[in-house]
C-alpha cells in the first residue's frame, strides 16, 4: 500500500515538474538533457520502492504507475481542455513568414533549434519557411514557402 | 463493421491559420501556463529554501533542544525528522544526573517504536521494561556524559515523547516525522 501511494505521488511530481520545465526536455534531446531526465527517474525510483526492493513491490510499483498513465490517457481523449493541460499545445514559431518572438521568448527556442528544423526539412534557410509550428511533444514542423 | 470517418474542411474542427494549416494552436491558453509556470517555479524555490534552511529535517530549523531546571539533562533531538532516515537523538549529562558512578534515565516506548530507535552508544548495563517505556542503567565516571540514540521512524506523524531521570522533572517533546 504505502509502495503504490507513493508511486502515485511520485508520478505527479515527475509529471508537474517535467511539464514545467520547458517543452524541449522532452524531444530533440540533448545529452544535457539526458543526464536530467535520469537523474530526475533515479531519484524518484529511490523514494517509491523504499527499502523494500523485492520484485513484488516493484511489480506493484510498477503497475500502479502503468494504471495512472493509462487513466491519465483516457482522461485526455475524454477531455481535451485536460489534454491542453496536461501536453500543452501547438504553438506557432513563425506565422506567415514572420518570426513570433513572444512564443520563442517564451519557450526559451533559440534560432539554432529552428534552422535545424528547416535542414531537417530539406529547407536551406530560415526565410524559406512560412510556417513553423512548435509541436506538444517538442518537435518542430516546418511548411516551406510556396514558390 | 462501423463507416470510416471522413474529415474534410466542413467537419475539421481544428483552428486553422490563415484557413491554411490546422493546428489548433491557443496562445491565450499558453499565456495563462506561462503565468503558472512561474507560480510553480517560486513554489519550487521557496520548498528548496526551506530545505536548505531545515524546514524539511535535516538542518538548522529541525534541530531542538530542552533541559530540565537544573541542566542534569539536557536533549538534543530533530523536532522534524524523515521516515526511513536515521536521526540521533543525544542526552548530555551534567553532574547532578550521576549517582555512585551511574545515570538512571527512563525513554518513553514512543522512542522506541514510532521513532524507531535501533541502537544506544554506550550500552546501558541495565535495561528495565515498565511504566510505559525502558528504564536505562549506564556507567558513569564522571560529568559530561553522552548517550546516544540512533532513530529511524518508519511513520510519517507527529511523535510524543518523555525522557526522565530518577528524582527529576521529565522532559517532554515531540518530533513531527515527514514522509
Amino acid at each position: 500500500m504505502p509502495t503504490i501511494l507513493r508511486a502515485i505521488i511520485g508520478y505527479f511530481v515527475l509529471l508537474l515538474v517535467v511539464r514545467v520545465l520547458k517543452r524541449r526536455a522532452g524531444a530533440q534531446m540533448t545529452l544535457f538533457e539526458f543526464v536530467l531526465i535520469f537523474l530526475i527517474g533515479g531519484v524518484v525510483i529511490l523514494s517509491t520502492v523504499g527499502e523494500d526492493r523485492s520484485v513484488t513491490n516493484c511489480t506493484c510499483a510498477v503497475i500502479a504507475v502503468a494504471l495512472i498513465h493509462r487513466t491519465l490517457a483516457w482522461a485526455k481523449s475524454k477531455n481535451p481542455r485536460l489534454g491542453a493541460l496536461l501536453d500543452g499545445t501547438p504553438l506557432i514559431i513563425i506565422n506567415k513568414g514572420e518570426w513570433q518572438q513572444e512564443v520563442a521568448e517564451g519557450m526559451y527556442l533559440r534560432h539554432e533549434d529552428l534552422e535545424a528544423a528547416a535542414r531537417s526539412a530539406n529547407i536551406p534557410r530560415v526565410e524559406d519557411i512560412d510556417y513553423a509550428i512548435l509541436e506538444r511533444n517538442g518537435s518542430i514542423s516546418v511548411f516551406p514557402k510556396e514558390q | 463493421m462501423p463507416e470510416p470517418t471522413v474529415i474534410d474542411s466542413a467537419t475539421d474542427s481544428i483552428p486553422k491559420v490563415h484557413d491554411e494549416v490546422s493546428v489548433g494552436a491557443n496562445l491565450e491558453f499558453q499565456r495563462k501556463w506561462w503565468r503558472f509556470e512561474h507560480i510553480v517555479w517560486s513554489v519550487f524555490f521557496l520548498i528548496l529554501l526551506a530545505d536548505l534552511l531545515g524546514a524539511f529535517g535535516r538542518g538548522w530549523l529541525a534541530k531542538a533542544h530542552r533541559s530540565t531546571p537544573d541542566q542534569a539533562l539536557t536533549v538534543d533531538y530533530e523536532r522534524i525528522a524523515r521516515a526511513s532516515t536515521p536521526s540521533i537523538l543525544s542526552l548530555h549529562f551534567s553532574p547532578p544526573a550521576i549517582r555512585d558512578n551511574h545515570i538512571q534515565v527512563f525513554l518513553s516506548d514512543s522512542i522506541i517504536q514510532q521513532l524507531g530507535a535501533q541502537r544506544i552508544s554506550p550500552q546501558p548495563v541495565v535495561s528495565a521494561a515498565g511504566e510505559g517505556g525502558i528504564t536505562y542503567t549506564f556507567a558513569a565516571t564522571r560529568a559530561p556524559a553522552i548517550v546516544q540514540i540512533s532513530l529511524q521512524p518508519q511513520f510519517p506523524g507527529s511523535h510524543a515523547f518523555r525522557i526522565q531521570l530518577a528524582n527529576e522533572p521529565a522532559i517532554q517533546a515531540s518530533t513531527f516525522v515527514l514522509p
